[in-house]
């Protein structure tokens, strides 16, 4: 962190930061006075009406963020807007009535919510959890909180909840305006918050959950702590919402108001906003007006919209109006796929990592012992034992299926192997996940690219440097400080010019080059690359195999390379691991591997292409 | 004891049952058809106009499969056939089918409780107390159920085709299976499925546009814990339905009602696979 440069804080980055606040400040006064001057004209039936959507739009809003941003299914939002309606309700039921009491109840509600969200949210967002798992939890909490109301007997009213307690008896227009700050204010800092970089992140976690926890992002904190903000912010809500109404019942925290804050999310647009707001404010209010004269139709257009569009408009009917303004905007600047201004600039980072590795040379880099990994009965790996040092280039080679790609598993998460130890810098990594091991200083890449499909060159690059330069909330970050060796890739490559394009637009070697800057901007001790070069020209490859050379010898990096190419292997590696049926096979210098005879048996043998 | 263990026994034939069309869909679509709960509603809506119309009540169980098949393959085409690449849409679609079903129901039947016909009525001496006969019968029905669906998988053609869309579709494709026809065969047979289970319990229950909404949620839970496999969710459904019967008895009926639901979370922590997994 100490190590931010002071270029951090250009004058170009700080207007264009500053005007997108002052842009969010007017949009949020506009819809301030909306709010403040909507019940001069809207009837008391209507504003009533709007008042109780108002408070569940603001549920909508943290849906949008888990769902819309993060990616995650949740039933269970209801659960937290009950706990803070119930929260209200009881308190003002049993103990007693007035300020202090108000105020006791709202930290309660918000307490026992984020208490209850941070909770399933440490068994539900482990490292491998598969997202369908977190989403039954999440429908797993508002039948059990149901069941728990119901159960409560004449303390929770049971079924019919409870009403008629004390609460504030103020004009319907004073509520109004309550809940509509409320929601303003909420949803100005969620505009703020996703559009800072961990917004990028939050996307980041929605497109390729796996690449960031290799990145060193702390995934499953981060899904957590957004969860229970989101459950406080929801408990916030039911307790206006319970004051308002004088009524709560288990529906409020039961699975239907969750599927159905879905529902809403889903036809105003997920990943919006302003789209889940108006979606939760129109089917709401729409309903209450129109349940006395034809409650059943409206549910069914309801439902039939719903359906269609989830299959035909998957980003809900917002993206008709977003799509015709991107569509009209690109236009004029030619195409998504073009080069335009990102907003980033990139610096270098101080290079910390020569006098660092300087001290640190008594113990290696990275140590294997005995390492074995074994599904059932099939053995991958099978007793490997490997040291490497500082500043070397070992390649591994050997057929497919020799268990290379294995390897690079079992050293960068702790969990995928069956015995014995990886001990990095003199740290055993014991059961750690990959987050933690990218901590001890350990990148990996991929042997098929795995990027962030709608972030742009810029935002990757600025997600790679979480762990070193970490994140701001409600702020975004103008600069990225990358090391040197991620600067001369991202040159090489031409990806310093293409910082604003999205990354699923680029070029195969584009994308190869700037896993290859991601993975080097966390500055690792221990670099493992799994077919960097796979499928690059000539000039590409040549390009990649002179930064590794310097990466090895100028910056004393030990790096683990998977390659088939052995003319790349024999010209860049000063070392080479041959494995074979998840055997060490060899391991030795380029010679002794190159003129070894079983080697070339092992290749002739299994009848590849390469000839040592 | 013995009540307690039958009690054990026809919960979980009930179970595995109301949850066998769910597996079906999910094991060879990778789909999780949330219109299961409104499936099994129409079943129990076909019972109760069998039966309505004066037809044999052994009828309401035959007619609720065939209406459930038609059905299946008419959703098949127009919902769910779009979404085979969002399995997490595909969720929310078919939740959103459940609600326009519902609302259909509503129409045509009204809100209120309707009542079909039991096949079989009053109860058999067992061990000294009369019990349910209705509800042993069910225990047959899962018996005869689980084996004819096991058969179906392993002895059939259509089954060699479903297990290879199971395990590698697009080899089964390159290979000639039409697996798009086998995905409709399947979701018509898992609504067939559905909508017989309907069936099959109204003479227990009453019949309501919501009566599927509960087993729902019970039913994705079994299935997952099951790993997707027969025997696994017949093992699931013994497991947790007994567990809901011993709590629902020694403890509290309403604590009964998530014992299920909290089991699998934990279950599903534990062994992410399901139980007849690794």
């Amino acid at each position: 962190m100490a190590d931010i440069p002071a270029a951090g804080r250009v004058p170009d980055a700080t207007r264009r930061s500053s005007r997108q606040v002052w842009r969010t400040v007017l949009g949020a006064a506009i819809a301030l006075a909306i709010v403040a001057t909507a019940p001069l004209y809207l009837g008391t039936y209507m504003t009533n009406v709007l008042t109780r959507a108002l408070f569940l739009a603001a549920l909508a809003l943290t849906v949008d963020l888990i769902w819309g941003y993060t990616g995650i299914l949740t039933f269970g939002q209801s659960a937290f807007f009950g706990i803070g309606a119930y929260a209200c309700a009881l308190v003002f039921t049993h103990w007693g009535f007035g300020a202090g009491w108000a105020i006791g109840a709202l930290v309660i509600g918000i307490a026992v919510a984020m208490v209850t969200a941070w909770l399933t949210g440490l068994l539900s967002f482990y490292h491998g959890a598969s997202p369908l798992y977190s989403s039954i939890v999440t429908l797993a909490l508002p039948i059990v909180l149901t069941q728990v109301i119901f159960s409560g007997g004449r303390f929770t009213g049971s079924s019919s909840g409870l009403s008629g307690f004390p609460t504030y008896y103020w004009k319907i227009d004073t509520w109004f305006w309550i809940a509509g700050v409320f929601l303003v204010v909420a949803a100005t800092f969620a505009w703020l918050f996703v559009r800072s970089d961990y917004g990028r992140i939050l996307i980041a976690i929605r497109e390729n959950e796996d690449r960031c926890a290799y990145l060193g992002i702390p995934v499953s904190r981060i899904k957590t702590a957004l969860f229970a903000v989101c459950a406080g912010i929801a408990a916030i809500s039911g307790f206006g919402y319970a004051a308002f109404s004088n009524v709560v019942a288990p529906e409020l925290a039961g699975f239907q108001l969750g599927t159905e804050s879905l529902i809403w999310v889903a036809l105003g647009g997920r990943g919006t906003l302003i789209g889940p707001i108006l979606g939760a404010i129109g089917i709401d209010a729409t309903s209450s007006y129109l349940s006395g004269n034809l409650p059943f139709l409206w549910n069914f257009i309801v439902g039939v919209t719903f359906v269609a569009v989830i299959i035909l408009l998957p980003n809900g009917i917002a993206s008709l109006i977003t799509g015709a303004w991107r569509r009209y905007r690109t236009r004029g600047a030619g195409g998504g796929d073009q080069p335009r201004d990102s907003g980033i600039r990139l610096t270098a980072a101080p290079s910390v990592r020569a006098a660092a590795a300087a001290g640190r040379s008594a113990s290696p880099p990275i140590r294997i012992d005995g390492l074995t990994c074994r599904y059932g009965s099939l053995t991958v790996l099978d007793g490997i034992d490997v040291e490497g040092k500082q500043g070397q280039l070992l390649s591994i080679v050997g057929p497919n299926g020799a268990g290379k790609t294995t390897l690079m598993r079992c050293i960068s998460n702790g969990t995928e192997r069956t015995g014995g130890t990886v001990t990095v810098a003199g740290t055993e990594i014991g059961r750690s996940s990959p987050q933690k091991i990218v901590g001890l200083g350990v990148g990996r890449s991929f042997q098929n690219t795995s990027l962030f499909d709608s972030l742009t060159v810029g935002d990757c690059l600025r997600l790679a440097r979480y762990r070193i330069d970490g994140a701001r909330p409600f702020y975004r970050s103008e600069t990225v400080a990358l090391p040197e060796p991620a600067l001369e890739i991202l040159a090489a490559t031409g990806l310093d010019q293409r910082l604003g394009v999205e990354t699923r637009y680029l070029s195969h070697g584009m994308k190869r080059g700037l896993e290859l800057a991601m993975v080097l901007a966390t500055e690792p001790r221990v670099l493992l690359l799994d077919e960097p070069t796979a499928g690059l020209t000539k000039p590409e490859r040549t390009a990649i195999g002179h930064v590794l050379t310097r990466l090895a010898e100028e910056y004393g990096l030990c790096i683990f390379l998977i390659e088939h190419d052995l003319d790349f292997v024999r010209e860049i590696s000063n070392r080479i691991v041959v494995l074979h049926q998840g055997k060490l096979l060899l391991d030795g210098t380029v010679e002794e591997v190159v003129s070894s005879e079983l080697v070339k048996a092992v290749y002739a043998g299994q009848d590849l292409e390469a000839t040592v | 004891m013995a009540i307690l263990l039958l009690d054990i026994l026809t919960t979980a034939s009930m179970l595995f049952i109301v949850a066998a069309g769910l597996m079906i869909i999910l094991g060879v679509m990778k789909l999780i058809n949330f219109a299961h709960g409104a499936f099994l509603t129409v079943g129990g809506y076909a019972a109760h106009v069998v039966t309505a119309h004066g037809f044999s009540p052994w009828l309401t169980i035959p007619a609720a499969a065939a209406f459930g098949f038609v059905l299946g393959v008419v959703v098949e085409r127009v919902v769910v056939r779009p979404l085979y690449s969002r399995p997490l849409d595909a969720i929310l679609a078919t939740w959103g089918l459940g609600i326009i079903i519902a609302q259909v129901i509503v129409f045509a039947f009204g809100r209120e409780v309707q009542f079909a016909q039991s096949p079989i009525s009053g109860t058999v001496d067992l061990f000294g107390t009369g019990y349910s006969s209705w509800r042993l019968i069910l225990i047959a029905v899962a018996v005869v159920l689980g084996l004819l669906l096991t058969a179906l998988l392993y002895l059939t053609r259509f089954g060699l085709n479903a297990r290879a869309v199971i395990m590698n579709e697009n080899l089964a494709r390159g290979l000639g299976i039409d697996s798009i026809r086998v995905r409709a065969m399947t979701f018509g047979l898992g609504a067939a499925l559905a909508c017989a289970a309907g069936a099959l319990i109204t003479p227990l229950l009453s019949v309501d546009p919501n009566m599927g909404l509960p087993w729902l949620v019970n039913s994705f839970m079994l299935v997952l814990v099951s790993g997707i496999a027969i025997p696994g969710l017949a093992l699931a459904s013994l497991v947790l339905g007994g567990a809901q019967v011993l709590v629902s008895t020694f403890v509290s009926p309403i604590i009964g009602g998530i014992t299920i639901v909290v089991l699998a979370a934990v279950i599903l922590r534990i062994k992410p696979q399901g139980l007849s997994r690794g």
